[in-house]
């Protein structure tokens, strides 16, 4: 698989902040690309930089083996959670500026979104209105897709059908970047990358990402109680249903408990990803 | 509903934007309507005419500057003078009382000459001299203003604008941003956000007010002669009706833009119609009427009459209650279409079953 | 005391926006509703706490006093410090003196804003912005809390710290309603409705939802899209059969909730455009 776009050792300081710290970073053909982490992590600044809007403090961008340019601008698709597209325009007259902008052959409207071409963007449900930016994003077959919260508050159909586009574009050798916030979407990924403060702090598979990671379940009758007890204890708590998924040792939660009188079933499980990014980040990047 | 008008101010404090337009716009209206009306003039290009013109044009003093005298020419040679621009004032002899064409267009002019006359009469009376009889005809714009007549009105303009302009961006804001919805949600009653959003733009106004006729009074000498209390009644129910606009716009308005449009098209008219710069009965017939739905037209009536006439309550009643007239409609219509934001499930009976269930100790 | 909506419509015009949607809120549960834009979450809370009008069904709600409510815009002022905020949400449900200094601390430690009382809403990242909304619409302890999709835009971090929040209200007695286009975050639920085009089309516990699938599941690892009603999962497919015949070459695969969810929106859409629309 051929590598599309590479950071080697890049770095972005903003005066005193240092928004990104030597990320090596690749994407390749085929392949989708997960990138997550908190809010100011560096993600942002990280795409920019990879698409050549910003220059690098340190280190270098290679986009397609050569430098960010005017030309690899063309060879790579870019979808902003905004969507960029014009909301006082139809779905049509979107498509035919976009084509006009990277001059590529005027294509016909892919299918999808074929339907609604003549009417405005902005009177679109939002799940439409986000196949249509994938749409325009995807029409000059960009050989690099850089996707930001792609079915950021769509339905859950809609997310399902959204993916079917990126999954089919990867298919055809698109390189795909997907930065977000969401689980579900980070667990369609093909590979993770996690920021944190500007570094990358874990990556690899989903699986690779939670790695050993625990969390300890407990199962109580008034689990109210037994939530109070250990939030009060500081124990960041997460209630599933009735259920209560603590991170930390069962013996210490076993003990808290007992010491209250609350008699619990307590298991460790292994953590789910969210649980996992939430560990990786309070851990802070690797040395 | 104080913790409305606690939150109101905490918020009007950190809009610079906002607090700036409540101090310099009427500064600035105080300063250019003010002083330009204040201009002193110290030349009056002036022309004699008729029998005795030689011996009043050598008693005329300044700021008469006398710039033609023919003793065999008339009143309409003095008038095409006038019209030609050759002069501001023409004095025709020869009759009794002398006869003084002003030049009304000529505005600053023609009140410095208005003041002299009145100048020259005063002196020779305290002097124990006849005074000169001078009948004085305005040409051409026979209604002449003065700071005194503007500042009135002006005070009249920064209500509207804190009525209309300030009120309606300030509730669209927090319909923009959403916060309109938890309004309606917490414990208020409709009437406590209403008022809680309206009452320190009162308050606000009344100061504003206050200071801009402190300020013409102290800088300009305007007098204020009349009752303190039908001027405030007056100023109440117009900025009632002001208010009741700011409120109505914002309903109608889904972002601040919108607000600033509509708010336009409510003062410029005022601006124009109302007599505040042209006289209302130097208006053409046929559009005479819109200045009597402008509620600023009413409010200048009552401010003019009240600050320099010293006008009686009681001879005001037609634009007393015709204010109050406009601000039961405008605020009953605003209320009416703000509540039904505020508190959407009062709105009809329709519902057939909501009910909210008693409030549970 | 049981809150919620029963068989509640909204229209707008000619348009309905809320369908016969039945919702329950019981003290110290979660219930969640699940939906994309346009879906009718917000009509459906707005319903709620009595901002929008039914035009058929019940609505049962406490007092004012008794319900806090974080719209999903704001919730805040953003020109207004973190204490201004406090204190204006205080004032409004009579929380003030020393109970709002005490309570606003306790919210404040909590949500890690401690450190940041004169700091203006504006200035706070949407993360904190979100947990400053949601402690104040909790400061005077309402008994329904309601919350128009608190995690939107959130990340990972804040989320959770967000859920603790809102946990910790649940296990104090408060019946909380919340949204999400998250469909991980129904988990935390005891109560799910999946919310579609203003109908709900599946309502109960996350495993209710999952045991309520019909039909079979499968799984299909190959790039061309296999017959039949079918989704993307990672790099394969899966595969939704109404009847219990799997297309050839599919694996049957036991569902898992997320996959309830995807099932239970392509059975409505099989029910309201039977012919199946291609898109």
């Amino acid at each position: 698989m051929a590598v599309l776009a590479e950071t080697r050792g890049v770095a972005k300081h903003f005066g005193a902040l240092s928004a990104v710290d030597s990320v090596d970073l690749a994407v390749s053909s085929g392949e989708v690309v997960g990138l997550l982490g908190s809010n100011g992590a560096g993600k942002t600044t990280l795409i920019r930089l990879l698409l050549g809007l910003l220059r690098p403090s340190g280190g270098e961008t290679l986009l397609f083996g050569a430098l960010p340019s005017m030309s690899t601008r063309r060879r790579v698709g870019y979808v902003p959670q905004t969507l960029g597209l014009y909301d006082d325009m139809t779905v049509q007259e979107n498509w035919t500026f976009t084509a006009a902008a990277f001059g590529s052959a005027r294509p016909a409207l892919p299918e999808s979104v074929r339907g609604s071409k003549d009417e405005l963007v902005g009177s679109l449900p939002l799940g439409l209105q986000r196949r249509v930016a994938f749409a325009v994003a995807f029409s000059h077959n960009p050989e690099l897709l850089v996707l930001d919260e792609p079915t950021s508050g769509v339905g859950p159909l809609s997310r399902a059908r959204l993916w079917q586009d990126i999954r089919d574009s990867a298919e055809h050798g698109t390189g795909v970047l997907v930065s977000t916030h969401n689980m579900e979407e980070a667990e369609q990924c093909d590979r993770l990358v996690v920021m944190v403060d500007g570094r990358v702090a874990a990556e690899g598979a989903v699986a690779d990402v939670i790695g050993s990671r625990t969390v300890v379940q407990v199962t109580c009758d008034d689990w109210r109680r037994a939530f109070a007890v250990l939030d009060a204890d500081g124990l960041v708590v997460q209630v599933q249903g009735e259920l209560l998924r603590v991170p930390g040792s069962p013996r210490q939660v076993e003990d808290l408990l007992a010491g209250h009188d609350l008699p619990a079933a307590v298991a460790t499980v292994p953590a789910n990803l969210e649980e996992a990014f939430v560990s990786v980040v309070s851990r802070g990047p690797r040395p | 509903m104080w913790a409305m008008i606690v939150k109101e101010f905490r918020q009007l404090k950190r809009d610079r934007r906002t607090l700036a337009m409540l101090v310099v716009l009427p500064v600035l209206l105080l300063v250019i309507f003010g002083y330009a009306a204040k201009f002193e003039v110290s030349n009056i290009p002036t022309i004699v005419v008729g029998p005795q013109a030689e011996q009043v044009a050598s008693q005329l003093q300044g700021p008469f500057q006398v710039v033609e005298v023919d003793p065999g020419a008339g009143k309409s040679f003095v008038e095409s003078r006038l019209r030609d621009g050759k002069a501001v004032v023409g004095l025709v002899t020869g009759q009794r009382p002398l006869l003084a064409l002003m030049d009304g267009t000529q505005l600053f002019a023609a009140q410095a000459a208005e003041g002299a006359f009145a100048h020259m009469a005063r002196a020779a009376e305290a002097s124990g001299v006849t005074p000169p009889a001078v009948t004085v005809q305005i040409l051409f714009d026979p209604k002449l203003m003065s700071s005194w007549i503007m500042i009135p009105g002006l005070t009249g303009l920064i209500l509207l604008f804190i009525g209309t302009l300030i009120t309606s961006l300030g509730i669209v804001r927090e319909r923009q941003s959403g916060t309109i919805e938890q309004l309606a949600v917490m414990p208020f009653r409709p009437w406590d956000v209403i008022f809680g959003k309206i009452v320190p733009y009162l308050l606000l106004a009344s100061l504003d007010l206050t200071v801009i006729v402190g300020v013409g009074m102290l800088l300009f000498g305007v007098p204020f002669v009349g009752s303190v209390a039908t001027f405030g009644l007056g100023a109440l129910l117009f900025l009632l009706v002001t208010l009741g606009m700011g409120v109505l716009i914002s309903t109608v308005s889904q972002n601040q833009g919108q607000a600033i449009q509509l708010a336009i098209m409510f003062v410029v008219p005022q601006v124009l119609m109302s007599g505040l710069i042209f006289p209302i009965s130097s208006m053409a017939e046929a559009v005479r009427w819109i200045a009597y739905v402008l509620p600023l037209s009413w409010y200048i009536e009552i401010s003019r009459g009240v600050m320099l006439k010293d006008t009686p309550v009681a001879a005001l009643w037609e634009p007393l209650v015709v204010l109050a007239g406009m601000a039961v409609v405008v605020l009953g219509l605003a209320m009416l279409r703000f509540r039904r934001d505020l508190a959407p499930s009062a709105r009809h009976g329709r519902v057939t079953a909501a009910q909210p269930e008693p409030v549970s100790p | 005391m049981t809150w919620g909506l029963e068989s509640a419509s909204v229209r707008f015009g000619t348009r309905t926006a809320l369908d016969r949607v039945t919702l329950r809120a019981e003290p110290s549960t979660v219930s969640v509703v699940v939906g994309g834009d346009g879906a009718g979450k917000s009509t459906l809370l707005r319903a709620l706490v009595g901002l929008v009008p039914l035009s058929s069904g019940i609505s049962r709600r406490p007092s004012k006093e008794e319900i806090g409510y974080v719209p999903a815009t704001a919730g805040l002022y953003t020109d207004l410090t973190v204490e201004e905020n406090l204190a204006f949400s205080g004032g409004a449900y009579g929380v003030v003196g020393s109970e709002l200094a005490h309570r606003s601390t306790e919210l404040l430690e909590r949500i890690g804003l401690a450190n940041a009382r004169t700091r203006l809403g504006g200035q706070l990242s949407g993360g904190m912005r979100r947990k400053l909304a949601v402690a104040m619409a909790l400061l005077h302890r309402p008994a329904l809390l309601v919350l128009d999709e608190p995690t939107t835009g959130v990340d990972p971090v804040s989320r959770s710290e967000l859920w603790r929040l809102i946990s910790a209200a649940a296990a104090g007695g408060t019946a909380v309603v919340a949204t999400t286009t998250y469909v991980d975050e129904a988990h935390r639920a005891s109560t799910v409705t999946l919310l579609e085009q203003g109908r709900s089309i599946s309502t109960g516990a996350p495993s209710e939802i999952v045991a309520a699938v019909a039909g079979k599941l499968g799984v299909v690892r190959s790039t061309a899209q296999p017959q039949g009603l079918s989704w993307r999962w990672g790099s394969s497919w899966r595969v939704w059969s109404p009847t219990d015949v799997l297309p050839e070459g599919a694996e049957p695969l036991q569902p898992g909730f997320e996959d309830a969810v995807i099932i239970a929106c392509l059975a409505d859409e099989q029910e309201v455009q039977p012919v199946g629309r291609a898109r």
